[in-house]
């Protein structure tokens, strides 16, 4: 490592630091009225941000970014402005237990090419929400629209009385600078969306980190669902800002007996089923075989420009490319993450078959992010749902927008989704304030009348079991 | 709970198994497991390239011991000729936890 990435580094975690020291004195009202100011000039800007980001990254299209940009303004500003994040936070006069909510300290929040705007304005809000100083780490397709974006929320923060430096971004796009940031010992945590090696380094730094992973979302039509809302829901969410969400559906599994309601409803609804020889085209240039990872040419793209790269022709204002599979894994490309208009349709033989199709491909580069059923059988719905290994089950609803929380239920809005375990993740939950604080206890004396109670000396002597002690212990309750 | 079916023209041995395979189950079971494929090792020259089929179409419940069963059996052939079919959905979401989907050949 150079002395001159070194030195940058730490400049960056001094400024980072003192604003921590100043961050953490405010109280709660001038915390809030910081994260106000700074979601109202945020959403404000929403299509200005969101039309440079799409011009930037070449990704998706503008008015998606809008809605992914006051999703991350609106909806997140309203799930945490009621929160309290500063001070005593809880007190429990039964257990005597007070709670007191402390700032964590500088944040390296890493920010996904994907949704660049929309990430970077969730994350200054979930971190000034709770006192910590936030550093951006903007992608090196998505530099300018996140300088932008971090340059209105840092003036709206700083007119509201918001210390020097609670925000700053790094903008070479230097790995090295990155690493640098994310071991540095001065720094609390790390928030990182993006790939599996970026969250893999974060979780390897040293420091703590909020690391989430790539999905490769299985949803699953039963034949009770209702046939017609359930393709326009999927197709809804597939096609939302060109499939870049990861939570977005990769693989539709249905039974055999409903294979050509699906695929006649999913026809009337502009989507175009492949034939085998398109598979392969779109094969090729939509997926590199080889590390079986995505290829970011066809990230975000739109079907006519997927077409004209595979070589194929589709009729005009179709919505999605479907490409029937018989199996998953290796041999099967398009049963990975594709973030692109692009959707794997599997035909079972029956309803458990479909649901093994499922599970294959949820351990096929997804585990711990989501998964949809369309359904109307409770029993079914809960059957999946305990199958699947995903911090989100979106029933009835459309995954992209579901996972996200807010819209179509109460998830928690966000744009870092938990994985848990399974994606080398903390949590499963949808990321918020209430992640980036810690919590102190402060435990007033209540004793246990009933271990008090005990006669200790019995604990001493082997020959009485646990039976004797445990009804002893328990006298008189 | 274990019906062997020894088809020997196609060097094929069909293990159906039925019930809940729990510990005591699977012990109960394993000997005569072993025994068959003592006689067909003894008893075939092309043992070697044997494929051994394990079908759990009527098994709701699986113990680490009949994981470990199968795990022995897989190695006595070349790899890709021990496979297993018609799991149910829990079944197959045991073995994926165990990470084995892949040895054990399951579809």
């Amino acid at each position: 490592m150079t002395d001159s990435i070194i030195d940058q580094a730490d400049k960056i975690m001094e400024k980072a630091m003192l604003a921590a020291a100043e961050f953490q004195q405010f109280n709660q009202e001038q915390t809030d009225r910081i994260v106000e100011a700074v979601y109202k000039a945020g959403f404000n800007a929403r299509v200005g941000l969101a039309k440079m980001a799409s011009e930037e990254t070449g990704l998706g299209n503008w008015k998606d970014k809008v809605i992914k940009n006051a999703v991350a303004t609106q909806l997140v500003y309203n799930s945490i402005k009621n929160e309290k994040t500063v001070g005593v936070i809880a007190t429990d006069q039964l257990s005597g237990i007070t709670e007191i909510a402390q700032p964590l300290g500088p944040i390296f929040a890493v920010t996904p090419v994907t949704n660049p705007t929309s990430t970077v304005l969730y994350k200054i809000l979930i971190c000034l929400k709770t006192r910590n100083p936030v550093i951006i780490s903007a992608h090196r397709s998505a530099v300018k629209c996140c300088t932008e974006t971090v340059r209105i929320c840092y003036e709206a923060a700083l007119d509201a009385g918001a210390p020097e430096d609670c925000i700053q971004i790094i903008t070479a796009g230097s790995r090295d600078l990155t690493h640098t940031m994310m071991s540095h010992p001065k720094l609390a945590l790390i928030l990182a969306t993006g790939g599996t090696g970026l969250v893999k380094a974060a979780y390897s730094s040293g420091n703590p980190a909020i690391g989430v992973g790539p999905g490769n979302v299985p949803v699953f039509i039963d034949e009770s669902a209702d046939l017609p809302f359930a393709i326009a829901n999927i197709i809804a969410s597939k096609t939302f800002d060109s499939g870049t969400i990861c939570a977005s559906e990769q693989s539709i599994i249905v039974e055999e007996s409903i294979e050509e309601a699906i695929r006649l409803e999913f026809e009337r609804q502009h989507c175009y089923f492949l034939s085998p020889t398109e598979v392969k085209l779109v094969e090729k240039i939509a997926v590199n075989a080889e590390t079986m990872s995505m290829s970011p040419f066809i990230v975000g793209q739109s079907v006519s420009v997927i077409a004209e790269k595979a070589g194929i022709k589709v009729p005009d204002g179709t919505k999605i490319l479907m490409a029937k599979l018989d199996g998953v894994g290796r041999d099967y490309p398009l049963s990975i993450e594709v973030l692109a208009p692009i959707l794997a349709f599997y035909a079972a033989r029956d309803y458990h078959s479909a649901i093994n199709i499922c599970i294959d491909l949820n351990y096929l580069g997804g585990i711990g992010h989501s998964a949809g059923i369309y359904a109307n059988n409770e029993e079914r719905i809960l059957e999946f749902s305990t199958l699947m290994n995903a911090g989100r089950i979106l029933v009835n609803t459309p995954t992209s927008q579901g996972a996200v929380g807010g819209l179509f239920n109460n998830l928690l809005p966000a744009l870092t989704l938990g994985c848990g375990t399974g994606g080398k993740n903390i949590t499963t939950e949808n990321i918020s304030a209430r992640h980036l604080i810690n919590v102190q206890r402060v435990c007033r004396r209540k004793p246990n009348q009933n271990w008090f109670a005990m006669d200790f000396q019995k604990y001493l002597d082997e020959s009485i079991d646990e039976s004797i002690l445990s009804k002893e212990y328990f006298k008189n309750n | 709970m274990l019906t062997i079916n020894h088809q020997n023209e196609k060097n094929l041995l069909e293990c159906f198994f039925t019930g809940r395979l729990d510990t005591m189950a699977s012990e109960e079971m394993h000997p005569t497991l072993n025994h068959e494929l003592t006689n067909l090792q003894k008893s075939n020259p092309d043992f070697d390239q044997s494929k051994i089929v394990f079908d759990l179409k009527e098994v709701d419940y699986i113990a680490s011991s009949f994981i470990r069963i199968c795990m022995k059996t897989a190695k006595q052939v070349p790899q890709g000729n021990f496979s297993i079919v018609n799991c149910n959905p829990f079944v197959k979401k045991t073995f994926k936890i165990a990470g084995l989907d892949e040895t054990l050949n399951i579809h």
